[in-house]
């Protein structure tokens, strides 16, 4: 057995409004965004302090961030420092654990890859390793950068999945930090084991002459008519919106009702992975009418591998409006039945992404020191729009909402060996309906997706 | 609430039919063939010329390619605006008297069908001691004094095209300009006589004459056979908007010529193939080919040499932003490149140096 607060911290949460809305909504969001843009200033903006938006290497640790928040919260539930977070105030608590999160991001880049990976595995991963090489300093952290990026790309589609589709399972009845080191272990592994199928082969093409002895052909060019790995993060990048989707509006519906855990874990994986090419081809096919075609060799927005990146970049825009409206507005509505409550937010969704990509064109120029165009090849508006999703998250699992919100405790509540809720009664059965929109879900006839406990359990809420 | 697996299943199986069903729908060659629509065939007629001869006075925009991409980094990345970067112009030992600055410019010496003639020079450099001396080289200086070069076409504003224009504008400063749109303030406060200290960038001959700003979206004739287009590109160091220049040969095609092509080589072989008549069958192309500026990489750059063939080019007298890196991957593929010289401190034969000369017609 294991109490709810050990096993999803996040979850037993008992959060208090301090603020009606709307005004608890848009100050929430407000302060998400000051966060967002105090840092970007401070280290990305090209007119700021440290310029690290040359792209890549600012991209790079952003990309970063994201992974290290969600091991800290969702992996490790907060651990070491579990105390510290439930007795700090909120601010105290968020300063102490994003500047925990800037030195594990820290950590990762400078220890793992350019002195641990790059220096004894694979030259690209290091900066040091390509300058030996003679390339010129800046594109050896521009390359290095990029490669790491990558890796954080899938390690974001992947990291997530065991809590949210597996509910932890088998590992949810170990204790931390046993049980965040098993979670972390396996993500990692299986991270890797994508790096180097979906990410490694754009390096047999990057480097001249090709490294055919080192690296495999880009195995999707026959079909993606581009050899560049962009092909591969932007469906991966699908893959992360969609599961998030899965936990923020859908509820973890319908695959919640699938009992067995380690099933609905499986189908939960496979339902993501369908529902995320879902949007990947949907999106492409988006900007095929409204630029034309991708043209073989272009560049820019006719390029291939660009509109592939861009469907990703899109999911992004489509992430943002949906975590506003689940952290912020109540993930409402809520009065109907599960299906019309996520149709109807789907809906909001996509309105809400609408907007933010006519306001992120209209003024990032002027705001983020962006240029003035959809693509630039040396852009990604995935840079300040993931900023922004961890600023969010921030607020969120860090901060518990201050001051819209406060945690005035934990629910008390116990989990049996299946981790279940013990004394939680069984319910009428049914099937068809969930089953249906499952299949539908996951657009082809492969089975679906995720786990347990609907997400609007984040937290126990009270007036 | 549990769930039946029988039902479920059931349930699974008609939902993801359905939604196979719709999936492949949205994509599928059906419903591309419904929505998007059919590709346009170029019927701007824009005349024809005899030849057109293209002299490359210098396509050396900078002589230390580490200096110059340092200098970015160290500002800031690849984002920064132009004006405020700190550009090394001393110290540099392959460096033109030590400085890192060169610049593009090319003379273009049309023979219309009649025999007349015309002089158009193609973007005017970055340093104005580099371009001075390359525009004595090969007799700029004196053409412009005697006002036989008939218009300024500035490409676009990036530092090696266009910061130079005080070398032209001290021999003709009444000589027509034109830009393409996008350009920015600083750019028309150059060309009025600002100077721009961080950058080091200087123009003591406050240009009189006409500025014609050439919008994107539409074929711009300027002479008979001569036509330019403008692409709404956005390019590193801030800079926006860059055009090129269309002519059509009699008895060869059209002839493509570019100052940097930012907007890639294919959407401009696409927008000439959309727009132009004639445009099926591009003879040549000439200039820089923005690929491996830098000596860099990126495989985009791989399917670019993977698609050219299908384009039909038979003289490609590539240069400059090309990247030495490129030139050598044509070279492989069977591309038509045309050899340099490699003198006046052009570094490889690989592609056309300066002061080599290239004639189409």
């Amino acid at each position: 057995m294991i109490s709810l607060k050990d096993h999803m911290w996040l979850e037993s949460r008992i959060l208090e409004n301090k603020m009606q809305q709307p005004l608890r909504g848009i100050v929430g969001v407000l302060i998400s965004f000051i966060m967002f843009y105090a840092l970007w200033w401070i280290f990305m903006d090209v007119r700021g302090i440290m310029r690290w938006y040359t792209p890549q290497y600012g991209y790079m640790y952003i990309r970063w961030i994201l992974i290290v928040v969600i091991w800290q919260a969702y992996i490790f539930n907060f651990w070491p420092f579990t105390k510290f977070r439930e007795t700090s105030h909120p601010i105290v608590s968020g300063l102490g654990l994003i500047a925990v999160n800037f030195a594990l991001v820290g950590a990762v880049i400078w220890g793992f890859f350019y002195n641990f990976l790059g220096k004894f595995s694979i030259p690209y991963l290091s900066v040091d390793g390509l300058t030996k090489l003679g390339m010129t300093q800046f594109y050896a952290r521009e390359y290095s950068s990029l490669a790491i990026l990558m890796f954080a790309a899938i390690a974001s589609w992947l990291s997530p999945i065991v809590p949210v589709c597996f509910n932890n399972q088998p590992w949810h009845n170990m204790k931390q930090p046993a049980r965040g080191i098993t979670v972390f272990l396996v993500t990692l592994f299986a991270s890797v084991l994508c790096f180097f199928c979906l990410m490694h082969p754009h390096y047999h093409v990057l480097f001249w002459p090709w490294q055919e002895y080192a690296a495999a052909y880009p195995w999707w060019f026959n079909f993606a008519h581009t050899l560049h790995g962009n092909f591969n993060v932007g469906w991966v990048m699908c893959g992360t919106v969609a599961i998030w989707l899965l936990e923020v509006t859908f509820d973890r519906y319908p695959f919640a009702l699938i009992k067995n855990k380690i099933v609905r874990g499986i189908v939960g994986f496979f339902g993501v992975l369908a529902f995320a090419m879902l949007i990947f081809f949907a999106f492409n096919f988006v900007q095929d009418l409204s630029w034309g075609p991708a043209v073989d060799g272009a560049k820019r927005i006719y390029a291939p591998d660009w509109r592939y990146l861009h469907s990703g970049e899109l999911a992004i825009m489509m992430l943002i409006p949906a975590m506003i409206l689940n952290f912020y507005f109540d993930n409402g509505p809520k009065k109907y039945g599960p299906a019309v409550n996520i149709a109807l937010r789907m809906l909001i969704i996509l309105v809400g992404m609408g907007v933010f990509h006519f306001l992120y064109y209209k003024f990032s120029p002027g705001l983020l020191g962006t240029q003035a165009g959809y693509s630039h090849p040396q852009q990604f508006p995935m840079a300040p729009g993931i900023l922004f999703i961890c600023c969010m998250l921030f607020h969120n699992w860090f901060m518990d909402f201050w001051p819209g919100k406060k945690r005035v405790g934990h629910v008390e509540t116990m989990l049996d060996e299946n981790g279940d809720e013990i004394g939680k009664e069984k319910e009428a059965e049914t099937g068809f309906v969930p089953g249906n929109l499952a299949g539908a879900y996951c657009e082809t006839a492969q089975p679906s997706a995720v786990n347990g406990k609907p997400a609007t359990a984040m937290y126990k809420h009270v007036e | 609430m549990s769930v039946s697996r029988r039902n479920f299943l059931k349930g699974l199986a008609v939902g993801g039919t359905a939604g196979y069903f719709a999936m492949a729908g949205v994509t599928s060659t059906v419903m591309k063939d419904m929505f998007l629509p059919d590709e346009p065939v170029g019927d701007d007629d824009i005349g024809e010329i005899k030849s057109v001869k293209v002299t490359q006075v210098s396509e050396t925009s900078w002589f230390d390619n580490p200096i110059l991409v340092n200098d970015m980094q160290k500002a800031g990345g690849l984002l920064v605006n132009q004006y405020i970067i700190p550009w090394t112009h001393e110290g540099v030992k392959i460096g033109f008297n030590g400085d890192n600055s060169g610049g593009y410019s090319a003379l273009l010496d049309i023979e219309f069908l009649d025999g007349s003639k015309k002089k158009i020079l193609f973007d005017c450099g970055w340093n104005t001691a580099w371009m001075d001396e390359c525009f004595k080289r090969e007799g700029v200086d004196k053409m412009l004094e005697n006002h036989e070069i008939d218009l300024m076409f500035v490409t676009h504003e990036h530092f090696d095209h266009y910061w130079g224009i005080e070398s032209v504008l001290k021999h003709h400063q009444e000589i027509p300009v034109a830009v393409p749109k996008g350009f920015y303030q600083e750019g028309f406060d150059l060309l009025q006589g600002k100077h721009f200290d961080i950058a080091k960038v200087k123009n003591d001959y406050p240009h009189k004459g006409k500025v014609t700003v050439r919008e994107s979206g539409k074929v711009h004739h300027l002479y008979p056979g001569v036509a330019s287009i403008t692409f709404d590109s956005s390019i590193i160091t801030r800079v926006k908007g860059e055009q090129a220049m269309v002519l059509n040969v009699k008895d060869k095609g059209l002839v493509v010529i570019t100052g940097c092509c930012h907007m890639g080589i294919i959407s401009l072989l696409q927008e000439v193939r959309h727009r132009v008549k004639g445009g099926k069958k591009i003879y040549a192309i000439q200039g820089g080919l923005h690929i491996s500026p830098f000596e860099d990489w990126d495989p985009q750059y791989d399917d670019l040499i993977k698609a050219i063939p299908a384009y039909g080019i038979e003289v490609m007298a590539c240069n400059h932003c090309t990247g030495y890196l490129t030139a050598e991957k044509m070279v492989k593929a069977g591309l038509p490149v045309v050899q340099g010289t490699a003198r006046f401190k052009s570094k490889k034969k690989l592609f056309l140096g300066n002061g080599d000369q290239v004639m189409f017609g």
